[in-house]
């Protein structure tokens, strides 16, 4: 595939890859450390005929995004983790009311409003479950400037596929780091383009919510003829309220089993130097850029380690995460945070003697923390 | 060359990233890697701002400069220079603007350090102060010897608005200039 190579920062490549995959609407409300996603955007989208607004609040942002999405738009919003927080309810409505959407959330320390400018991997248990009930989470989490262009791009396919919303984590050090990127050519990416479906058939014969019990409702845009209702309440074929007993296990279940059953189709991840490791690092985000650098300086002194780097985060490549495990012994999950994708590692594995090397005070884990903390295993 | 890093520290609002993202642009349009990661606080200006730099010939990892590590640092603020000295290795260079800036003796025998009066040049010879971020990048790559000069100076100029060239044509000369005269 032929790529071209830009010099900029991850948030702004998250915003030129969304325009890049027709998304013609964004709207947000900026929030360090993601505020240049909006700003970038806010640029772009207006030459493609598109629309960017900065809304009263997160809130009013994802509320717009979800409207966008409602009259069969791509559409984005980005923010960081107290944004998230205040957009749980409206998640849970786009999960329930099946309504596709791209979230970027430039993770930064938390709980609260936290630590604004510094890093953090503390969202990745929120955004398994950002709103309460039960749905099936698709997050992806970029490890390098190139997968701030390449997952954002790739949400917007997997959303309209899934009819769901789909987050993209990047963290405030990949996001504001300036270098090079290789990424995809803007031909190559309409190219991969898949619209999500629709219904072409008689409007009295359109139902949008029956459909089979691992497929995802068909929305058609609205204002196009074709008439139902979007709730959050539990909801017949044609969106109605109901309670309905059977209705509404079959909802849930199949909001769960579209996602569930076609796990291979979102699975992504990177295998660094794992061919003959005998420690294995797991390490996502900017930390998997520390966890490489740290491979470099172990293998030179003959230390076999290597890296498994989860690319879509929710839900987890657990099979590949065992398949490892069961053969290396030595296992340290590297992460910002204390421990929320290591109790992942430890479910998929089936061992409770996973290591973790966890920082939350804002600042990077250096290369060399994680060579001293492989030589104490 | 095979690795440079570099530092830059000032408080927010300087102008200290924009000196980052030139180099790190001009060394990947030279071929190599480069690679700028910028730290700063909720007080965005006024708060200690610091920009670390990494060019490499080979491909960049850990986007941060080790402590320890690095070859060059350049501060124009007091408390952004005590909280980011330490990351210098010893015998290092250390170019600070003696108006803003005062290392102690002790700093003086552990880091190779120059005194130019940045601000002051930006201000009163340039006749624009925003041009000392250009002034701290032709003093840290005269230093250095990082990038080749024509090559950094026209990333430079792609990054600033074209009514602005000529100024920072003069800023980056005046830079090397007094650079040249500290080494001396």
């Amino acid at each position: 595939m032929a790529t071209r190579e830009i010099i900029s920062t991850g948030n702004e490549l998250a915003a030129i890859a969304a325009v890049d995959a027709g998304c013609m609407f964004f709207g947000g409300y900026p929030l360090t450390p993601s505020s240049e996603v909006m700003h970038v955007i806010s640029d772009l989208l207006p030459k493609v005929g598109g629309v960017a607004i900065q809304m009263e609040d997160e809130i009013g942002g994802i509320c717009a995004v979800i409207g966008a999405g409602m009259v069969g738009q791509r559409a984005l919003t980005a923010t960081s983790g107290p944004g998230m927080s205040l957009k749980a309810e409206q998640l849970g409505l786009a999960q329930m009311a099946e309504v596709p959407l791209v979230v970027v959330n430039v993770m930064r320390g938390g709980p609260s409003t936290g630590l604004p400018t510094r890093v953090s991997q503390g969202d990745i248990l929120q955004a398994k479950n950002p709103s309460h009930g039960d749905y099936k989470s698709i997050t992806f989490c970029a490890g390098s400037l190139a997968e701030c262009y390449t997952e954002v791009v790739r949400a917007f396919n997997v959303a309209d596929r899934f009819m769901q919303p789909v987050i993209v984590l990047l963290d405030e050090t990949i996001g504001h780091m300036h270098g090079k990127a290789d990424i995809p050519t803007v031909e190559d990416v309409k190219a991969g383009i898949v619209p999500r479906k629709s219904f072409d058939g008689p409007a009295e014969e359109y139902f949008p919510y029956e459909c089979e019990h691992d497929q995802p409702a068909v929305l058609n845009p609205m204002y196009k003829g074709y008439r139902y209702h979007f709730t959050g309440l539990h909801h017949d074929k044609n969106g109605f309220p109901t309670e309905e007993i059977e209705t509404c296990r079959k909802l849930i279940q199949r909001l769960e089993d579209k996602v569930a059953l076609h796990e291979d189709e979102v699975e992504s991840y990177e295998e660094f130097e794992m061919e003959d490791a005998e420690v294995m690092i797991v390490a996502y985000g900017s930390v998997s850029l520390a966890a490489k650098e740290s491979i470099r300086h172990l293998r030179a002194e003959g230390i076999k380690a290597g890296l498994f780097r989860p690319i879509t985060i929710w839900p987890s490549p657990a099979a590949k995460i065992k398949e490892h495990t069961d053969k290396i012994k030595k296992v340290l999950v590297v992460e910002l945070n204390i421990g929320q994708f290591h109790s992942e590692v430890q479910r998929a594995a089936a061992r409770l003697d996973i290591e973790g090397l966890f920082k939350v005070n804002g600042r990077p884990i250096s290369p060399y923390e994680i060579v001293n903390k492989v030589k104490e295993l | 060359m095979s690795k440079t890093l570099m530092r830059f520290t000032g408080v927010g609002g300087q102008g200290v990233l924009l000196a980052g993202e030139i180099f790190a642009a001009a060394k990947i349009k030279t071929g190599g890697h480069g690679l700028k990661t910028a730290t700063y606080t909720s007080q965005v200006r006024g708060g200690p701002t610091v920009v670390d730099i990494q060019l490499d010939d080979q491909e960049i990892y850990y986007p941060y400069a080790n402590d320890g590590e690095i070859g060059f640092m350049l501060s124009v603020a007091e408390m952004s220079y005590k909280l980011f000295k330490d990351g210098v290795q010893e015998g290092g260079t250390i170019v600070v603007d003696p108006n803003l800036v005062h290392p102690t003796d002790e700093d003086r025998k552990k880091w190779n350090i120059h005194e130019i009066p940045i601000i002051t040049i930006a201000k009163e010879e340039v006749g624009n102060v925003i041009t000392q971020s250009v002034v701290a990048l032709a003093i840290a790559n005269t230093m250095m010897n990082a990038i080749d000069k024509d090559a950094l100076i026209a990333t430079m100029l792609s990054k600033v608005p074209a009514k602005v060239h000529d100024v920072n044509k003069v800023a980056y000369e005046l830079g090397e200039k007094y650079a040249k005269e500290a080494m001396a």
